[in-house]
């Protein structure tokens, strides 16, 4: 058996004191307190996304009132002058990508779909808003034999191989997995 | 015939649930192919904590919560539960730092890769090739004299502290603070109920502290004494229920591309699984091992763990992890600066006899 001496009553003191406090701490960190409201992280960043959403769907409003008007070269104009502003935005490729399918430029197309889904990855998710996953997994069904028989018949086209390891990029994110 | 004894079928039964339960995780929730993985957990985990701010990799994940308990409160039954550690401590933090930057720049932990694998990503070949070769080198290494030194009984209950953070991480689950973020959207979001996913963490955690079980262990062990090996027949059991699991399920879908959660770096996913081979040996145990050993008072493992936790966040906050378009260039100079970190401390803790 241990004997105990005086400083290990000292310090059992010490340690039941500290246990209370913290005891309290937590429970009367249960109510709100004065000093200001709880925080939550988690739905601040719920709304901050939907911030961002509204904010893509304001920026890119004129173009989708172009595109719903059938004036698609002027909406793709448009886009151009947004994306000089701001160059890095996967919302801007997305509409993009979709003008050029709608204008049967594929190929083209599928590009702007990658580098959108390359930037965000909201497009392929099926939780998001700003998902797009029917149309992509719709445009990967349709294309993908289409490009890996051009791929085949030309061997030497850098830029057709390109869009191939596009589509099976995008093949890849519409299954899923971890990121 | 002979008969199996205890711990052969403890390892057998545990390799077993390992296929079974990490393909019906996902069946009940968790990502593709991903049902278990200890990396993308721990990333997952250390988002959920504020260590990174990926938006899409952020939640408490309960299987690794399960993992550490389940082993802690099997060892407590068993009376295995020991305060040990004190070799090497600065080494192994980094190590755990390592392990999770090449889990991270292959895209899951050795357990994931080959649930991966048995789900038809043949992507994974290489990455299966390099944790064989790196685990070939650790031994190659251990058998020159490579020692990071033995863990020593210890007084003062250090090795209850890894478990008693896995109890706080457990309150915040049950009663989540404001501070612990939560994706909406991303594969943290995709997730079995917490419930099963905690029952089936410490199912597996107990399991695995019971058998010992581990990926690297059972590749070191086939390698040095070939099939005679229970650990290597506990992999083969994992292989195969995952395999038929995965078949059963309709998740089985073999190819090399458009896998999900996978890229075709192949090089760059040998290289992350050669890092985790070598490391896994030089430590003693992958990813997995290390949690269950710090549920056993290991306090090395618990470095280990700690260290791990820090790789989780640097590798999501630094762009160092591998994504489906490939892996850059952070991950690229990551996993190169991990090899030379690992080979020079081999250099460096290798016991020369005169």
């Amino acid at each position: 058996m241990i004997r105990r001496d005086r400083f290990d009553l000292l310090l059992f003191a010490l340690l039941l004191g500290c246990v209370l406090v913290l005891g309290l701490l937590l429970l009367k960190g249960q109510a709100p307190t004065g000093s200001g409201a709880r925080i939550d992280k988690a739905l601040e960043q719920q709304i901050a996304y939907q911030a961002r959403v509204n904010f893509l769907h304001n920026l890119y409003q004129p173009v989708e009132q172009l595109r719903q008007k059938g004036q698609l070269a002027a909406a793709l104009l448009k886009l151009d002058e947004l994306a000089r502003k701001y160059p890095q935005e996967a919302h801007g490729e997305i509409l993009r990508g979709e003008i050029l399918l709608k204008r049967k430029a594929v190929k083209q197309a599928i590009d702007h779909f990658v580098r959108a889904v390359r930037l965000n990855g909201d497009y392929v998710d099926q939780a998001s808003p700003l998902s797009r996953y029917p149309e992509i997994q719709g445009l990967v069904e349709a294309q993908l034999p289409v490009f890996r028989q051009r791929a085949k018949s030309n061997p030497q086209s850098q830029s057709l191989q390109n869009t191939l390891t596009g589509l099976y990029y995008l093949q890849s994110r519409l299954a899923g997995g971890c990121e | 015939m002979k008969r199996l004894d205890r711990q052969q079928l403890i390892i057998l039964i545990s390799g077993l649930s390992l296929g079974l339960l990490g393909v019906l995780l996902v069946v009940w929730g968790n990502p593709q192919n991903s049902g278990i993985c200890v990396s993308c957990f721990l990333e997952n985990t250390a988002g959920a904590l504020g260590l990174h701010n990926n938006p899409r990799m952020q939640y408490l994940r309960p299987e690794l919560i399960g993992f550490v308990l389940g082993a802690a409160m099997m060892a407590l039954i068993g009376r295995e539960f020991k305060s040990r550690g004190g070799s090497a401590p600065l080494p192994r933090l980094l190590a755990g730092i390592f392990l999770i930057v090449g889990c991270a720049v292959f895209i899951g932990c050795p357990i994931k890769m080959f649930l991966r694998f048995v789900a038809g990503d043949l992507t994974t070949l290489t990455g299966i090739a390099g944790l064989v070769l790196g685990v070939w080198l650790g031994i190659k290494g251990l058998a020159a004299g490579v020692n990071f030194g033995g863990s020593q009984r210890q007084t003062g209950g250090a090795g209850f502290w890894v478990p008693l953070g896995f109890v706080l991480l457990l309150t915040f689950l049950l009663w989540p603070p404001g501070f612990l973020l939560q994706s909406t959207r991303g594969s943290a979001a995709q997730a079995a109920p917490v419930l099963i996913s905690l029952v089936v963490g410490l199912v597996l955690g107990g399991l695995a502290q019971r058998s010992r079980f581990c990926v690297t262990g059972a590749i070191r062990d086939g390698l040095l004494m070939g099939w005679r090996t229970p650990l290597l027949w506990g992999l083969a059991a994992f292989l195969t229920s995952g395999f038929a699991t995965s078949v059963l399920t309709g998740q089985f879908h073999p190819g090399f591309y458009g896998q999900p959660g996978a890229h075709l770096d192949l090089i760059w996913s040998f290289l992350g699984m050669l890092l985790v081979g070598i490391i896994s040996v030089v430590i003693g145990g992958c990813p997995f091992r290390q949690l269950i050993k710090s549920g056993e008072g290991d306090a090395d493992a618990g470095l280990v763990v700690i260290g791990m936790f820090v790789g989780a966040g640097l590798v999501q906050a630094w762009q160092i992890a591998g994504t489906t378009a490939g892996v850059g260039l952070n991950g690229k100079v990551a996993v190169m600066a991990g090899l030379v970190f690992i080979l020079a401390n081999m250099l460096l803790y290798r016991e020369r006899t005169a």
